[in-house]
């Protein structure tokens, strides 16, 4: 009696290994199409600035471990009011929660402007329907799900760089309410 | 005396060619009829963009389009460049889940 039941194990398993793999291999496929026609619409907008970044990024590390002696001699001598010194290129290195890249301290409100969206460019970021991507073409009402930095076209720059992902209304003067 | 009368009978070409469907096929042809097939894509899917997955493989994607240039990539390529690594990583949780259910389905299907 185990031994019809054996066969039937494995046989069992054999078809359902094969049938995983043609499920596995249908999105792939889907997943290189995909790829595909976002390469050639050009419809990724950090295509060419990956590039840019990185060695931007890798600048800004440079600059921090090697001038981090040098920070009262360089051009920003500040001493604040507990007699410490800081570096022109803010020390850190972290994660960007959108894009999960490591960033410098210093470069991540630009690096966020490009990721997130500051304007134009990076607002036409790839999306999957095409509905969704004219959601985003509609500038700044502060009603849409977009408002953390919709609002932010007149700006180029964060204010702190501690906005992004925060649920929030964003004014004009800068400051920033939590709702 | 006429030839028609005498004639062979014709080759059973066309019977030949009608096997009996494999068992892999009746299998593929009830869980698509059951609805069964679409679920199990879906959740895969599902998963594999949870676990990152697919964001690898886009990047892969990406890296090798760069690597080309932009209009000398065939989907094709993509495909073939994916397609290992893709079998590779897939985390074991998942595969483990989909062919539990897999074999739920064949179990319950009575085959």
């Amino acid at each position: 009696m185990s031994l019809p039941n054996d066969d039937n194990m494995s046989a069992h398993s054999q078809l359902s290994s094969h049938f995983f793999e043609d499920l596995l291999d249908s999105i792939i496929v889907d997943v290189a199409s995909e790829c595909h026609r976002v390469a050639r619409l050009g419809l990724d907008r950090n295509f060419e600035e990956e590039e840019e970044e990185l060695r931007l990024s890798a600048q800004a590390r440079a600059r921090v471990a090697d001038s981090s002696n040098n920070g009262e001699t360089n051009s920003k001598y500040v001493v604040d009011i507990f007699g410490q010194t800081h570096p022109a290129v803010a020390n850190e290195i972290f994660e960007c929660m959108n894009c999960g890249r490591s960033i410098v301290a210093g470069r991540f409100a630009p690096h966020l402007e490009k990721c997130m969206g500051k304007g134009r460019k990076a607002r036409l970021k790839v999306t999957r329907s095409a509905t969704a991507a004219q959601n985003r073409y509609t500038r700044g009402s502060p009603g849409s799900s977009y408002s953390s930095y919709s609002n932010s076209t007149g700006m180029n720059r964060l204010s702190n760089g501690a906005s992004s992902g925060v649920a929030g209304e964003e004014y004009s003067n800068g400051s920033f309410e939590e709702l | 005396m006429r030839n028609s009368v005498n004639r062979p009978p014709t080759p059973d070409a066309v019977e030949d060619q009608e096997k009996e469907p494999t068992l892999q096929e009746i299998i593929n042809i009830k869980m698509i009829e059951s609805g069964e097939k679409e679920k199990l894509m879906e959740l895969l899917r599902e998963r594999l963009v949870e676990c990152g997955w697919k964001d690898e493989m886009k990047a892969l994607c990406r890296a090798y389009i760069k690597k080309k240039g932009t209009n000398n990539v065939t989907v094709d390529d993509l495909v073939h460049v994916i397609t290992p690594k893709g079998r590779a990583s897939i985390p074991d949780s998942i595969k483990t889940e989909l062919l539990l259910r897999i074999r739920a389905f064949l179990a319950s299907a009575a085959l």
